[in-house]
């Protein structure tokens, strides 16, 4: 075993959302002459609140929560990109990440040409990159588009792309944000088969879905979040009802 | 500190490749393409050298390098600047999906207009080789220097500006007024023996814009060595503006994605 890990001490973590506020000259003007509560204010999130965990090599962990919990923001703070406002934050390994895939492409670029740019993106050198193009090409299977700008692709095709150049090269830590969602039916399949082969091969995943069947395949550990905290840490079957009872309860 | 310039280090495939591919498509579908950064400065030089050659009675032969020589060098801080304060807003999905050190953006950027300038150059030299040949010599050499001097003096002043832009989208519009009043007070079209005789010397000497075109101007119009004072000049810009990026970013660089 590696000394691959992650370990999270009452993470706390606040969007800083000062710079959306009105300040624009417009707003003043308008401002003096409107009623005082027109405006709601708007205030930094508190997203993640005193998260202490720790994730040891080999684990498979699922995130559960509703939507605005704080899952992705979770895997983009673990990913480095998300700076914590208090508490320590420790990730040993290589941390590879799906979150918004056709993200970063170039429209006026062919898809050969983006391959290159997103695997410079990923931190890979050019040499790798040539070597890994044909099988990146075989995979995201669009016939001769690959020799066109992306802007002419269609959005399947551009995530089918995307797909296959992200999931070429694993990690020892993979984060996975509900990916796949387009594609035809012949390629979800090709895709699910690749993206298990991700999962096999990386030693800590973290995955956050909805998909509770895909939640009991994958994951032995899941965390339930509810509103940016913790409140449930242990096996699947438990953390799903103790996920029911929060939404319901909530809703 | 250490760690972030060999983070830089290790995704230099990544900005090369960004810097190379902004300048693709600069040109993209043009047919003048990469001859338009040739062309361009060129033609604004003829058509101002004879204007200020009539309105100042000067041998527009001889001024036109001057002046070209300032337009190109004056162009690549515009640009660099300008678009370098925009540099994070530009690469907002990259910044979005991959931990890269903040610095390669505004090095991508600096360095597409680094390109940009350097094949402008040739026009220059072609000129100065064809009305000015008894000018060239060893001190020529001195002449390169010029790149990566403004380099080191754009590149931080454009990260340090990237900073506050991510958040203050009011800075490009504020800087272009600034741009435009250090082109006044600088000696990019009138010449330094102007400012002298108008008593505004200090203009020059305190200005690291006339010192770095004296690197260029001293061997290529008057086959002379730059002073050493000029390259000091440089170099103590370089460093103060690399000490204010570090300043600035060394609390921002991790708030930048809030802003995006």
């Amino acid at each position: 075993m590696t000394g691959n890990g992650i370990r999270l001490d009452k993470v706390n973590l606040h969007y800083s959302l000062a710079a959306f506020k009105e300040r624009s000259l417009k707003a003043l003007i308008t401002g003096a002459f409107a009623a005082s509560n027109a405006r709601p204010a708007v205030h930094d999130i508190h997203a993640l609140k005193n998260i202490c965990l720790e994730i040891g090599p080999g684990e498979r962990v699922g995130l559960l929560g509703h939507n605005g919990a704080g899952k992705s923001t979770f895997l983009k703070m673990v990913a480095g990109l998300y700076p914590i406002s208090s508490g320590s934050r420790y990730v040993q390994g290589t941390v590879r990440s799906l979150f918004d895939l056709s993200l970063g492409f170039e429209p006026d670029a062919t898809g050969r040409e983006n391959i290159l740019y997103r695997g410079l993106l990923l931190g890979l050198t050019p040499k790798f990159m040539r070597s890994m193009e044909e099988p990146i090409v075989a995979f995201a299977d669009i016939g001769e588009f690959i020799d066109y700008p992306i802007k002419t692709y269609s959005a399947g095709m551009q995530v089918r792309l995307a797909f296959a150049i992200s999931t070429m090269v694993g990690g020892d830590i993979l984060l996975l944000d509900e990916v796949i969602g387009a594609g035809d039916a012949n390629f979800m399949q090709r895709a699910k088969a690749r993206i298990t082969k991700l999962i096999e091969d990386s030693e800590i995943l973290i995955l956050a879905s909805h998909d509770f069947g895909a939640l009991r395949d994958i994951c032995e550990r899941v965390l339930v979040l509810h509103h940016g905290e913790v409140k449930f840490d242990g096996t699947v079957n438990p953390a799903i009802s103790e996920y029911k009872e929060l939404t319901g309860a909530s809703a | 500190m250490t760690p972030y310039v060999l983070g830089i280090y290790e995704s230099r495939y990544f900005w090369t490749h960004l810097a190379f591919s902004d300048l693709r498509s600069k040109w993209r579908r043009s047919f003048l393409g990469v001859a338009w950064s040739i062309v361009q400065p060129l033609g604004l030089t003829i058509l101002l050298a004879v204007v200020f050659g009539k309105m100042f009675h000067q041998n527009i032969v001889e001024f036109a390098p001057y002046i070209l020589s300032g337009m190109i060098t004056w162009d690549f801080f515009v640009a660099t600047l300008t678009g370098g304060s925009l540099s994070f807003v530009q690469a907002d999905a990259y910044i979005k999906q991959y931990r890269h050190p903040l610095a390669i953006y505004t090095l991508r950027t600096t360095l597409t207009n680094l390109m940009v300038w350097m094949m402008a150059s040739l026009s220059l030299i072609g000129w100065v080789l064809v009305v000015k040949p008894q000018s060239f010599g060893w001190c020529w050499l001195a002449a390169p220097l010029v790149f990566p001097l403004a380099a080191f003096m754009a590149w931080p002043l454009a990260t340090g500006l990237a900073y506050i832009g991510a958040r203050f989208r009011d800075l490009p519009h504020a800087l272009t007024l600034v741009l435009q009043a250090m082109y006044f007070v600088s000696p990019i079209y009138f010449e330094a023996q102007m400012f002298r005789n108008g008593g505004l010397g200090a203009l020059l000497d305190y200005n690291p814009i006339y010192h770095l075109l004296e690197i260029v101007r001293a061997p290529l119009l008057r086959g002379e060595w730059p002073t050493a004072a000029n390259f000091a000049m440089c170099v103590a810009a370089a460093a103060f503006f690399s000490a204010l990026a570090v300043v600035i970013g060394r609390s921002a660089e991790r708030k930048v994605i809030f802003y995006l």
